[in-house]
């Protein structure tokens, strides 16, 4: 076996490993306080990158999908235009959570669900329409030159890798801050452990969920802008990356964040690895291993490697 | 949209019409009934007297005296709007899956409790039957094709339903047993050079081998988690099909070489070969779904329903989860395995193309639009698809309207349209647009704790 072919391939697969650890996080935000799936995080985090596109070309004739699109449009420096995708993201997240989760607070674990489908379907093809299925090319988050590397042992460790994680580290701890040493922090953690007691001690359970929301659309766009690069941008973008993300998440642990980090590390490797040594699977295939992982997972141990293990009250 | 919306997990004291918790559990073990009404199926001549008493039969011998007065609040103006016949709601024992969203169709006639059909459901049947006599004399022989594809369709919808709506297991990915019925089918009748009735039976009973195959981790994993393995199911499907060509024709499809001709009295014209079609598959049609309703009345069914309901309790009360569920699952993949077999009569071509996951979701949104835990839901729920994509093409065709127009233009894509009404609905009629032909008079109670919690 060729050593740094090896080594290559780990650089690389450490690049999806931050996305899918960083869309896996965005879940367990959402799963841990509500229990509750969220289907549409990867077409919502794609609708933020197509609106960093937007900001970016601006109303540039055959470059976006004109009408609705193009009144938003002005063109902005890439931080610039990311940042302001993410910004429109986390509102979004925040909205969806008022408009359509919230009044749904008491409802069936099947109302949820549809509601999630609905606005995947929706945002997809609405993404679809405006933009044009096929794929745009993003510009890169990081420096992506051929040259922009460091070489280790023969292989070649992207900037781009390195950039990437170096985000997803400082997206935790900015996490793990907020969520240790402020209020609204401690109002999600007792809303995440038991709502109704949360209520009864004042905390708004409402808004905090909404916090909630906001930071995971948030992390979701990040995801999404990173990424378009590489992957190029297209309305379904990050429908194979939301399986990686799910498979991630369970493998994990549903309601662990270090489970999604150490999950979307794990998955990220097999997905780039397995497809590399074993022909069948190839590039399209890859995702086939991810849903095995997560059925396994969900069989043989529904808490994951982290998760909290569910007791069921007959 | 208030918390007024959800339909009271039990019933209150008083709720006399009500099959009520018990229904929902203890069903499996009441006594046996009568056998279920045959319906007669002449869908060979289908005259509108014939499609109207297919339509009403079953559920005339379910009825009894005591007459529940449903209101006919909302009409619906959809024209084929294809629902005959008013299946009660009954509030199930809500647990598991929250399944208060789930109309339980059927149940009552285990207790015993009564329904009737209320004039909005007799309009339906007649617009139902009027459509099938009137379908094949007025449309062209695409349009007689086309119309044969949607009538196929409920087979599929129906499919979900009885896993979701029946069994409380959520499928996102019912596309892909459409797809492996239609491969099936295919490879049966030209590789292995089969006559079209056992082809299309073996491309049913391939997909409900596979369904069983997908069932079988639903035995260990519920809810959402379900939904999460179907939907990566229905993602992962396109890629995998194209590696096994043979099966699938690959990237690039099969073609069918072999054609359902209909025997030399009945017409050699194109028509007449559509109509021979047509009439085929309305009867298949119509056929499984009158089995469909009979295995729902029995006792598979309803331990279908108690399983659905509390699996635990069902358990306990003998019956047999891992049966109940696999069946179930594989029931409801031939479903809509057949249609995918039936499609392949129509249109003699089939490629993995065709089964994008968002089609399995739109598949999925249809069964819930219509009416989840409602045979006829199902139905609805395709003549809904179809309203909506008429008026769809109608306002998309407009042009030069700027915004707008590009706004009207959304309303044409039938994945778009599906999304939006599927959160719509999940508001304003949880239980589906079944729900509006079997309204209860009385307000539904606010939530109580059972459906409070959930996952």
């Amino acid at each position: 076996m060729d050593v740094v072919l090896l080594l290559q391939r780990i650089f690389d697969a450490l690049f999806n490993s931050a996305i899918y650890s960083s869309l896996a996080l965005a879940l367990v935000i959402i799963f841990r306080s509500t229990g509750l799936l969220n289907f549409a995080q990867g077409e919502m985090a794609t609708f933020s990158a197509y609106i960093a596109f937007v900001l970016l070309a601006g109303a540039a004739p055959g470059v976006t999908g004109g009408g609705l699109a193009s009144w938003i449009g002005a063109p902005l420096v890439t931080p610039l235009a990311i940042g302001g995708a993410v910004v429109i993201g986390i509102a979004a997240g925040a909205a969806t959570e008022r408009v359509l989760i919230r009044p749904l607070r008491n409802a069936p674990e099947l109302a949820l669900v549809n509601v999630t489908i609905g606005i995947l379907l929706a945002l997809n093809s609405l993404m679809g329409q405006w933009w044009g299925t096929g794929p745009r090319v993003f510009p890169p988050f990081f420096p992506s030159d051929p040259g922009d590397h460091f070489a280790i042992a023969g292989a070649r460790l992207r900037f781009s890798t390195v950039g990437a994680w170096l985000v997803l580290f400082a997206l935790l701890t900015a996490l793990a801050m907020l969520l240790r040493y402020t209020r609204a922090g401690l109002a999600f953690r007792a809303v995440s452990i038991d709502p109704e007691s949360a209520a009864l001690n004042g905390i708004r359970v409402g808004p905090t969920l909404m916090y909630g929301w906001a930071l995971a659309a948030g992390l979701g766009a990040i995801a999404a802008n990173m990424s378009a690069n590489s992957v190029l941008l297209e309305p379904t973008m990050m429908v194979r990356v939301l399986v990686y993300a799910f498979a991630a998440a369970t493998l994990g642990g549903l309601d662990s964040p270090k489970g999604a980090l150490v999950g979307g590390v794990i998955i990220g490797l097999s997905q780039t690895l397995i497809p590399a040594y074993v022909p069948f699977i190839g590039f399209e295939l890859s995702v086939l291993p991810a849903l095995v992982a997560m059925v396994v997972v969900l069989i043989v141990r529904p808490a994951g490697l982290f998760g909290t293990q569910r007791i069921e009250r007959v | 949209m208030s918390d007024d919306n959800w339909p009271t997990p039990l019933p209150r004291p008083g709720d006399d019409d009500d099959p009520g918790t018990e229904a929902g559990v203890f069903a499996v073990f009441a006594p046996p009934d009568d056998p279920p009404a045959a319906a007669p199926l002449e869908t060979d001549e289908p005259s509108e007297a014939a499609a109207a008493s297919a339509t009403d039969e079953p559920s005339e011998a379910a009825a009894t005296s005591e007459p529940d007065e449903p209101s006919d609040t909302g009409a619906l103006g959809a024209e084929p709007s294809g629902a005959g016949l008013s299946v009660r709601s009954g509030p199930p024992a809500a647990s598991g899956v929250g399944t208060a969203l789930i109309g339980d169709g059927g149940a009552d006639r285990v207790v015993g409790s009564r329904r009737r059909i209320g004039p909005l459901s007799w309009i339906g049947a007649v617009l139902l039957g009027v459509w099938l006599v009137a379908m094949p004399l007025t449309s062209s022989v695409t349009e007689m094709r086309q119309n044969t594809q949607i009538i196929v369709m409920v087979l599929a919808v129906l499919g979900v339903n009885i896993a979701t709506g029946y069994g409380g297991m959520i499928s996102l990915g019912h596309g892909v047993f459409v797809a492996v019925g239609a491969f099936a089918a295919a490879y049966a009748v030209d590789d292995l050079a089969l006559p079209w009735a056992i082809s299309i039976l073996a491309g049913a009973a391939f997909a409900g081998v596979i369904g069983a195959l997908v069932g079988l981790p639903a035995l260990r994993i519920k809810g959402i988690h379900l939904a999460l393995v179907t939907l990566g199911l229905a993602i992962v499907f396109q890629p995998l099909a194209k590696r096994v060509p043979a099966f699938s024709g690959g990237v690039s499809g099969r073609a069918v070489g072999a054609e359902l001709v209909p025997p030399s009295w009945f017409g050699t014209s194109r028509w007449a070969e559509g109509l021979y079609r047509y009439l085929i598959c309305l009867a298949v049609v119509a056929l499984a779904m009158w089995l469909t309703h009979n295995l729902i009345n029995s006792r598979p069914g309803r331990a279908m329903r108690a399983v659905r309901d509390n699996d635990t309790a069902s358990a306990v009360y003998g019956v047999n989860l891992v049966a109940s569920r696999v069946s179930t699952f594989a029931m409801s993949a031939s479903l809509a395995g057949l249609a995918g077999a039936l499609g392949i009569v129509l249109v003699p071509f089939t490629s993995q193309e065709s089964y994008p996951f968002q089609e399995s979701l739109v598949l999925y949104a249809t069964a819930v639009l219509g009416g989840l835990g409602s045979l006829w839901g199902s139905v609805l729920g395709v003549a809904i698809r179809e309203v909506f994509s008429r008026i769809g093409e109608l306002l998309g065709g407009v042009s030069g309207l700027g915004p707008l127009g590009e706004f009207l233009r959304l309303l044409d894509e039938e994945q778009f349209v599906f999304g939006v009404l599927l959160v719509a609905l999940t508001f304003v009629f949880p239980r589906g647009l079944i729900g509006l032909f079997n309204r209860r008079r009385d307000a539904p109670a606010p939530p109580s704790d059972q459906n409070l919690k959930r996952a």
